[in-house]
């Protein structure tokens, strides 16, 4: 065995070094946890402005992801399965709010959506109010999540290989039909995880959002509020109930999702 | 049948041009030809994956060119299967039958014609190469395909395995009458399935015939060389005598560097010379009969091959292939170095 006892070593290291990370993301989480007696988290969750604010989150992150969805995923198989001239630059630009500091892309979004620029104008005419509403939390969400979803469904397409879609053309089956009876059944999990990523980047998102619309408040803005106001006692209750309901809605997810890949 | 009529193809930095084939119905032919020859376009050009940018292709006499994959009534089946994977094997089968035809009673036929009935509920997962095979076989064949199409279907089973499904192949394939093209590089399959076979080469079908001829009287060093018919010598054909009336061939004299043999030629020239292995005589004894041309060589190396072995010689500085038996190999006990005499009818020497 002494062949493989350098592998042994060597591994040994790499689990040393990656419990120490395991450790810090996990420790400051059950500190969190374990921070607020029961009672208080039921006070909290009695909290109607608490209440209000982890709904408008879950509500506002899943309209920003199902808009993400909409516009995205379709995005995501051209990506995948078309050569086109800027596809490259096209992937470098959707990357881009992953490296934007977020209140930057919350300033160029209120310069963007703002009464006084064109589209925020155009949209005001329509009667949608963007900034300081509702809407406004929305699309600061979709900026910050759109990448996940798009590149999670460019994956999960790009794993679906082209020749069982020409398979199932030879079969009778349209182009439309093929998509939605084989290219869509196998990437639908790449697509549900990036959507998940997505959505959980959205709940996570305050730098956008605080710059674009303040009031009403999401969990993390309101969560913000509470610190600056009333220190850490004012503000762990809110964080305390806001991880808890992130982590449910993961596990939910994780839950209902079929075990194995069928692609593989 | 399947007929093309100068199909060009253009995929990336190949092309294929002019490309004219015929296959009557319930034939089988096929298209051989090296890795990077265009066999697989060609096939995805009938399947309507690829459009032609010239020619036409006909299915069961009814143009095709501009229709879609799913009108054109093809099956196909891949080298590497592409079965659907989220889906039984009965679904997999199922998967092309419309409300045309009742599935449960074409999926069993095909199932047990194949053998694959008891395979039936199962995920597509695990399957062995061969029941993958017969699955992606039935899959092609449920709906009635009036054309089947073989991309490669052997190459990645084991040999043995190869010969069973050859054989379930041809079976099952003249039970539904289904007129098929496959396409392979591999000559045995061009030897044992097809009626009809075309060699693609250098971008355009170097030779179309039945096998027997293609093998027999390959028109070009490339496919002579390609379908490994022997011995390919580049030389020069110079007259040596007066034609004859019928046929307008003259005795001539192939002259290959210092190898000079005595041939039945219709033109002068350049030209090379093909020799079929099981053509050229090897023994330790020089040989008398009076037409053959009769030469001394070195034993190069003897590759045994079951049955037959293969003889590598030189002779006159050119390299030279015998087939004998292995019996015979046995009594001559040849090794490399050995000075032996070959022989060849001058008729037998083929020159194209």
């Amino acid at each position: 065995m002494g062949v493989s006892r350098p592998s042994v070593g060597f591994g040994l290291l790499g689990a040393f070094l990656g419990a120490l990370l395991v450790l810090f993301i996990i420790g400051p989480i059950l500190r969190l946890l374990l921070a607020s007696e029961p009672a208080t988290l039921v006070a909290a969750a009695g909290d109607p402005e608490i209440r209000a604010a982890i709904v408008l989150t879950i509500l506002t992150a899943s309209a920003a992801t199902a808009l993400a969805l909409l516009l995205g995923a379709p995005l995501g198989y051209l990506l995948a399965r078309h050569r086109f001239p800027g596809r490259g630059l096209l992937r470098g630009l959707l990357d881009l709010p992953v490296v934007i500091p977020h209140p930057v892309a919350g300033i160029a979004l209120l310069l963007f959506l703002g009464r006084h620029s064109p589209v925020g104008g155009a949209l005001a005419a329509m009667g949608l109010e963007v900034v300081s509403q509702v809407p406004g939390i929305v699309a600061a969400m979709l900026f910050v999540s759109a990448p996940l979803v798009v590149s999670g469904a460019r994956e999960a397409f790009a794993a679906v290989d082209p020749k069982l879609e020409r398979v199932a053309r030879t079969l009778g089956d349209t182009r439309w039909q093929a998509f939605r009876r084989i290219t869509l059944p196998l990437s639908a999990r790449g697509i549900l995880t990036g959507a998940l990523l997505g959505w959980g980047r959205s709940v996570s998102e305050f730098g956008a959002i605080v710059i674009l619309t303040y009031h009403p408040k999401v969990a993390s803005v309101l969560i913000f509020d509470r610190f600056t106001l009333a220190g850490l006692p004012g503000a762990v209750p809110a964080a305390t109930l806001l991880l808890l309901v992130a982590l449910a809605v993961f596990l939910l997810l994780r839950i209902l999702e079929p075990r194995e890949d069928p692609s593989r | 049948m399947i007929r093309l009529e100068g199909v060009s193809l253009a995929a990336g930095a190949f092309q294929l041009t002019d490309v004219s084939l015929d296959v009557p119905r319930g034939g089988y032919a096929l298209v051989i030809g090296p890795t990077g020859s265009g066999k697989t376009s060609l096939l995805e050009a009938i399947a309507g994956h690829l459009a032609p940018v010239a020619g036409r292709i006909l299915l069961e006499g009814r143009d095709v060119t501009s229709l879609p994959p799913e009108a054109r009534g093809v099956g196909v089946v891949y080298q590497s299967y592409h079965l659907f994977p989220h889906l039984s094997v009965r679904q997999n089968i199922a998967y092309g039958l419309r409300n045309s035809v009742p599935a449960r009673p074409r999926v069993e036929e095909l199932a047990a014609m194949l053998g694959i009935t008891p395979l039936l509920e199962r995920s597509i997962r695990g399957l062995s190469g061969g029941e993958q095979q017969r699955v992606a076989l039935a899959r092609a064949l449920a709906p009635r395909p009036t054309v089947l199409l073989l991309d490669e279907p052997f190459s990645a089973v084991d040999p043995a395995l190869r010969r069973v499904l050859r054989r379930e192949l041809q079976q099952i394939r003249e039970r539904e009458g289904v007129t098929t093209l496959h396409v392979t590089h591999d000559v045995d399959d061009a030897l044992r399935l097809g009626d009809l076979v075309a060699v693609l080469g250098d971008g355009r079908i170097a030779q179309a015939g039945p096998p027997d001829e293609v093998f027999r009287y390959p028109g070009s060093a490339f496919v002579a060389d390609f379908l490994g018919a022997g011995t390919v010598l580049r030389g020069e054909i110079i007259r040596t005598g007066e034609p004859d009336g019928l046929h307008q061939r003259f005795p001539a004299r192939f002259e290959a560097g210092g190898l000079h043999l005595e041939v039945v030629a219709d033109r002068e020239g350049s030209a090379h010379a093909v020799i079929r292995p099981e053509d050229l005589l090897v023994s330790r004894e020089p040989f008398h009969d009076n037409p053959r041309n009769r030469l001394p060589a070195t034993v190069r190396r003897v590759e045994r091959l079951g049955p037959v072995a293969n003889v590598h010689l030189d002779a006159s500085g050119q390299r030279l292939v015998a087939a004998i038996t292995a019996a015979t190999a046995d009594t001559l006990a040849l090794r490399p170095g050995d000075a032996v005499s070959i022989a060849i009818k001058a008729t037998a020497v083929h020159l194209i």
